[in-house]
Formats: C-alpha cells, sequence, structure tokens
C-alpha cells in the first residue's frame, strides 16, 4: 500500500468523524442498553431455563454417546461428512487438523491476503461469498449435527443429501468462484453474487430434505436427583433392586438364604454401626463398585457387571444407607413412598402399587431371577406373567395367591399338599396398610 | 463548603492521576456514525466481565477432583444461597461470548475493517476468539458429568489426530493416556489461570489499538 493510499484513507476518516458521534455518551450509552438487555436475559435464562443436569462422569460406561459442547458439532459433523469420501475420507488428519488448521490461518492472515484498500461491499463480492458459504455451511452443520450418516435401516440417502449440503455444494461454489474471478475480472461481482445465491439456496435446500426425512428416535429423558431427599429416595429405590436380595430391606441379613450361589453366607450387618462408623463414603462406593470376593459381595459396578449401577447410582445408594441408618446423620423430609388411601378410595397401579411393588417385589420379580417367571416390572407383566398367572392377580377375589402369600398364607398343591409358592416377601413380611392397599386394589378389579 | 472539598479532592486527584487528560483521551473521543452492529466488542468485553466475576464466585465452592467436582456443583446448585443464579449465569454467558464474538468477527469482515490501519487489531481480536473457544473446551470439563467427560474424552482424541506431534499434544493435554484427575486439574488451571491472563493481555492490546485508531466507520461508495 502507498503512502498515497494511506494519507487518503486518513484523510476520509477524518471526515467522518466530523459528522459522527462522541464515544462519551454516545456510544457508551448503546453500548450499556446492549450490556443490560444481554445480562437480563441471561438472568432469565439461568432462572426460567437452568442448567441441563447430566449423571455424573463415568469413565466405565463406554456405551454412553459422546456429544461435544454445541459450537464444535459443526466440525464434528464435518468429521463424520469427510469420512464417507472414499479413500481420502480415511486420512483422518486431513479433516482434523489440515482443513480446519488451514481455515484458521486464512482467517489470521487475511488483512495480509485480502490488501486491497478497497472496502465497500460491491467490491469485496469474492471475500464475502466466500464468508458466507463458509457460515451458512457451519450453521447447516449445527443443525443436522444429531441426524446420523447411515439411517437405521442401513440406507445411506440422508448421509448422501448432508454430504451434497455440508460439502460439495460448498466446494463447487468455492471453485465456481476462483474461476469467475480469474476469467472475467471486474465483471464477476454480479457473476459471483448470484453463484452464492444460488449456492446457498442449494445447501438449505438439501438440509431442510434432510431435516424432513429424518425421524429422530425418541430420546429417554434422565431425571437427575438434585435434592438430597431425591437422591435418599433415588438411592431407596436401586437398594430395593440390587441389595434386598441379599442385605434385606433394613440391611440387617446375617446370613443369606434364598440366594442362588451364596446361599447361607455369612456377611456384615450393613445397617450397623460396626459398618457405618467405620467405613466411609468413598470406601462403601468402592466396596459396591468392586465388590468384596471373599465375604460374598459382588461387584455392582458398570465395568464389573453388565447390570450394575453408574457412578451416580453407586453414590444414591450410599447416601440412602447414610441418612436412613447412620444416626449421625439426619435425613430431611422424605414424600411417602405412595399418597396414604383415604376412607373408600380406590388405589391404582401407577400411584400406588407401582412403587411398592418397585420397592418390595423387584428385586427379585425381574428377568433373570428365581420366581416361578412372575416378573413385576410393569402392569403387564403383573397381570399375566408367571407359572401361575392365571391363579395370581383374580378381579375382586380375596383367594388371588398374591394376596394370600403377602398375608403370610403359603399356597399349596391340594393334591400333594406340597408347598408351591412361599410367604412373600421370603424374609419380612409387609406392613399391614400396605397389604391393605394390595387388597383393596384387587377388590376394585385392579385398576391402572 | 461541600463543593470546595470535593474540588480539592478532585484537583488533587487530578493533579496526581490526570483525571482530566484520561477524560480528554479515553471518553471524549468523536467517533464516525455508529450503529447497533458497533456494540458488539463492548458487548464481549462486558460477557467476559461477567464470567470473570461469576467464575471467581464459583470457585469458592468448586473443587477441582473427580471424588468432589460432581458434588460440589450439586451443593452450588441446590444449598449455596443464589448459587444457582450465578451457575446459570457462567453457564448461558459461556455460550453467548461464543456467538457474540464470533458475530463481532463477521461484522468486522463484512465491513472490511481490518484493513489498514487495522490490521494488528484484527489479528489480535483471531486470538481472543481462539482464546474464547478455548475457554469453552476447558470449561466444559469441569462439572464431571458424563456429557463433559465424554465430550472431553472425544475432543482431546481429535487434537491427537495431528500427524507426528498427536501423541505428544494428547498425553500434554489429557496429562497421561486417559482422562483423569491430571486431566481435570489441568484444565481448571487453564480455565482460570492461563487462558484468562492470555485474555486479559490481549483485551488490553485490543482495546488500546481501538483507542489509538478509532472505530471504523461503516464503508459506502468511496470506500
Amino acid at each position: 500500500m502507498t503512502d498515497e493510499t494511506k494519507k487518503k484513507i486518513n484523510a476520509k476518516y477524518e471526515r467522518e468523524l466530523l459528522h459522527g458521534e462522541r464515544f462519551w455518551p454516545d456510544s457508551l450509552f448503546k453500548d450499556a442498553i446492549v450490556a443490560l438487555g444481554i445480562f437480563i436475559f441471561l438472568v432469565l435464562l439461568a432462572t426460567f431455563v437452568g442448567v441441563h443436569d447430566s449423571p455424573k462422569a463415568d469413565p466405565s460406561d463406554t456405551s454412553y454417546v459422546p456429544r461435544p459442547e454445541w459450537y464444535f458439532l459443526f466440525l464434528f459433523k464435518f468429521l463424520a461428512l469427510y469420512g464417507q469420501i472414499p479413500v481420502f475420507g480415511k486420512i483422518e488428519w486431513v479433516a482434523t487438523v489440515l482443513i480446519p488448521g488451514i481455515a484458521i490461518g486464512l482467517l489470521t492472515l487475511l488483512p495480509f491476503i485480502d490488501k486491497s484498500p478497497q472496502r465497500y461491499y460491491a467490491k469485496r463480492a469474492m471475500p464475502i461469498a466466500i464468508m458466507t458459504i463458509m457460515v451458512l455451511g457451519m450453521v447447516l452443520l449445527t443443525m443436522t449435527a444429531d441426524v446420523p450418516t447411515v439411517a437405521a435401516d442401513g440406507s445411506g440417502l440422508l448421509g448422501n443429501l448432508q454430504t451434497v449440503a455440508g460439502l460439495i455444494v460448498p466446494s463447487l461454489a468455492y471453485i465456481a468462484f476462483v474461476g469467475m474471478a480469474y476469467t472475467l475480472k471486474e465483471n464477476a461481482v454480479r457473476a459471483i453474487a448470484w453463484t452464492t445465491a444460488l449456492a446457498a439456496a442449494l445447501m438449505i435446500g438439501f438440509t431442510a430434505a434432510t431435516l424432513a426425512l429424518y425421524q429422530p428416535a425418541a430420546v429417554a429423558v434422565i431425571e437427575i436427583p438434585t435434592t438430597l431427599a431425591d437422591q435418599i429416595v433415588a438411592g431407596q429405590d436401586l437398594y430395593s433392586v440390587h441389595c434386598v436380595e441379599c442385605h434385606g430391606d433394613d440391611g440387617k441379613v446375617e446370613e443369606i438364604t434364598g440366594v442362588e450361589g451364596l446361599e447361607g453366607k455369612k456377611i456384615s450387618i450393613i445397617s450397623s454401626k460396626d459398618v457405618l462408623y467405620t467405613v466411609n463414603d468413598a470406601s462403601m462406593a468402592e466396596i459396591i463398585a468392586y465388590g468384596r470376593p471373599d465375604s460374598g459381595m459382588n461387584p455392582f459396578g458398570k465395568a464389573y457387571n453388565p447390570e450394575g449401577l453408574t457412578r451416580s447410582e453407586i453414590d444414591y445408594v450410599v447416601t440412602f444407607m447414610r441418612y436412613t441408618w447412620d444416626d449421625r446423620f439426619e435425613a430431611p423430609y422424605i414424600a411417602p413412598l405412595y399418597p396414604p388411601l383415604a376412607e373408600g378410595e380406590v388405589p391404582s397401579y401407577s400411584v400406588h402399587i407401582e412403587p411398592i411393588v418397585k420397592r418390595y417385589c423387584i428385586s427379585c420379580h425381574r428377568p433373570g431371577k428365581d420366581n416361578n417367571n412372575y416378573l413385576m416390572t410393569s402392569y403387564e407383566e403383573l397381570l399375566t406373567t408367571g407359572d401361575n398367572a392365571s391363579h395370581n392377580l383374580i378381579s375382586n377375589d380375596p383367594t388371588s395367591y398374591l394376596l394370600q402369600v403377602i398375608q403370610q398364607i403359603p399356597i399349596t398343591d391340594p393334591a400333594s399338599g406340597e408347598e408351591l409358592i412361599g410367604v412373600m416377601p421370603p424374609n419380612k413380611a409387609l406392613k399391614p396398610e400396605i397389604v391393605e392397599v394390595f387388597v383393596r386394589w384387587v377388590q376394585a378389579g385392579m385398576p391402572k | 463548603m461541600r463543593s470546595t472539598l470535593w474540588q480539592k479532592l478532585f484537583s488533587w486527584l487530578d493533579e496526581r492521576l490526570g483525571l482530566n487528560d484520561a477524560y480528554k483521551n479515553l471518553l471524549d473521543r468523536p467517533e464516525p456514525k455508529g450503529n447497533w452492529w458497533n456494540t458488539l466488542g463492548s458487548a464481549s468485553l462486558f460477557l467476559f466481565i461477567l464470567q470473570a466475576v461469576t467464575g471467581i464466585f464459583l470457585t469458592v465452592y468448586y473443587t477441582p477432583s473427580p471424588d468432589h467436582a460432581y458434588d460440589s456443583i450439586q451443593y452450588i446448585m441446590t444449598e449455596v444461597q443464589f448459587g444457582w443464579l450465578v451457575r446459570g449465569i457462567h453457564h448461558w454467558s459461556a455460550s453467548l461470548m461464543v456467538i457474540v464474538v464470533f458475530i463481532h468477527m463477521l461484522r468486522v469482515f463484512f465491513t472490511a475493517s481490518y484493513k489498514y490501519p487495522r490490521e494488528l487489531t484484527w489479528l489480535i481480536g483471531i486470538g481472543l476468539l481462539l482464546l474464547t473457544v478455548g475457554m469453552g473446551f476447558t470449561g466444559y470439563l469441569l462439572p464431571w458429568h458424563q456429557m463433559a467427560y465424554w465430550a472431553t474424552t472425544v475432543g482431546t482424541q481429535i487434537a491427537g489426530s495431528v500427524p507426528f506431534a498427536g501423541e505428544f499434544i494428547l498425553k500434554s493435554l489429557r496429562g497421561g493416556p486417559d482422562l483423569s484427575a491430571l486431566t481435570l486439574q489441568r484444565f481448571f488451571a487453564a480455565h482460570i489461570w492461563i487462558l484468562p491472563a492470555l485474555l486479559v493481555a490481549l483485551i488490553g492490546v485490543h482495546l488500546y489499538l481501538i483507542i489509538r485508531h478509532g472505530e471504523s466507520h461503516f464503508p459506502d461508495k468511496e470506500d
């Protein structure tokens, strides 16, 4: 750049200043309004949207589908699409290092690449066109980040659409820009503008088609217990499923009975002061995760037990044990298992029976356990599964097997007098008010 | 009299600090006619200060260790007075800052404000953009939840795909072959010391250059 041009630029700037504004108060006033707006917006987001919860990090859970922060999603998608290109697609570092590196390098050195002093839009068609396509591509790739390149049924249609929108159209547009700049020289502005518009329309069109064709799979929403009371309840539910079989619902079992492979094993009373006062939370979590092979404790960490617990879940179990059995901890208010029944109220499966079954029955009555094939994990299973399905729950019949066994009456075979089903739960009878809920529920015909 | 006391105090300070000069040089400057797009730079600065203030409050309770990081944030969210607000603002403001800084870069690009005499301002601006993204990347791991853990696993893996130097980069980012307590510790150090120190230094130069050359005017047909 010659000194002549520099002088011209500076003179133009001086002229602009003459009919401009003052930094204080004009510009700062606008800045303050924007800052205030941003602050209010953030407070509203923090108050009404909050921060999305996720369970504690669990290095052993390799089934977790990783997902970067949203502003890296476009790079992720770019990588996935690049991987589809034959031969070249296998050289990963071209997409992870080389292409982003070149892009950032060009952006950084921009003032030294684009050295013309011209600033008016119409005189800068080329850089504006390149940037427009680049930014549009980034936005569109972010939008399609969740769309897989290979659909569940193996069809590559979605992947091809995305590749056209995210890689092929932008690349062709860039080649066209360069070609036009060289062949048409000064007259290229109009052609470049039209090419940009066309490429943008195609990219948006193909992305819209991708999104229209894509049916997102339903995502299970994981509720994260955040308050202490919620964590204790979550821990109790997990304890009921995984631990009750051996340790009993009050943790007082000294000798395991009725568990295959561990029959007659002597174990520590986990609700005793001996255990709770000498084992701290971290060690307790480790015992649950890694197990204690010599004393019969199976490992329950996800890495060692496919049906096992995540780090967060183990922490909830420990929290539950502490606040329930350790007399040094005072439990917060915890909502009752099910809302107490009023006089004449009819209990339902979802409100009353499900939480009770979850806490007292599911530990054994789930797949893979010795339970006469009676599964109790859903309403349908409760009514239809098991070797004695036709007798278990009969509408308004007090001789339903389930009602008898929970009232401490074992079922015997009338022909041989042999015991068919023992009392349930095997070790400790349910409280009378819980039995009452079951009785009323059967009386009313087991409403859902 | 009251006013003379204040006047005396002011003139005493002015003699030593040069308040009047500062006012003339920093605040009472002429500027070209601006519009609302020109506020993006100051909005970025405001977000940075907001992040610094909320971030400092968060460090009061946050513990950078795999055993306690998750629980300490749960504690901030549920037990600490207004902890949910401070963390909420820090969380959302991080995303907003990336957006605002990026749009600020686009504004400068489309008005060609990076040209003479503001080339160096642009260069430092790109540094600030990259540092902002770096802050986002390092800050994302700190809650030590599943999303953070696996996002960082993959993110560092990508950094590790650099030919030849890849393994070295991967190990220096993670502090070993796998994500561990060391990774959390060094991401924390980068997030609260290294990157902010660089950011503050570059912001200082960026602001000096803006005052030195003035805000650029919107280009018209003459430019």
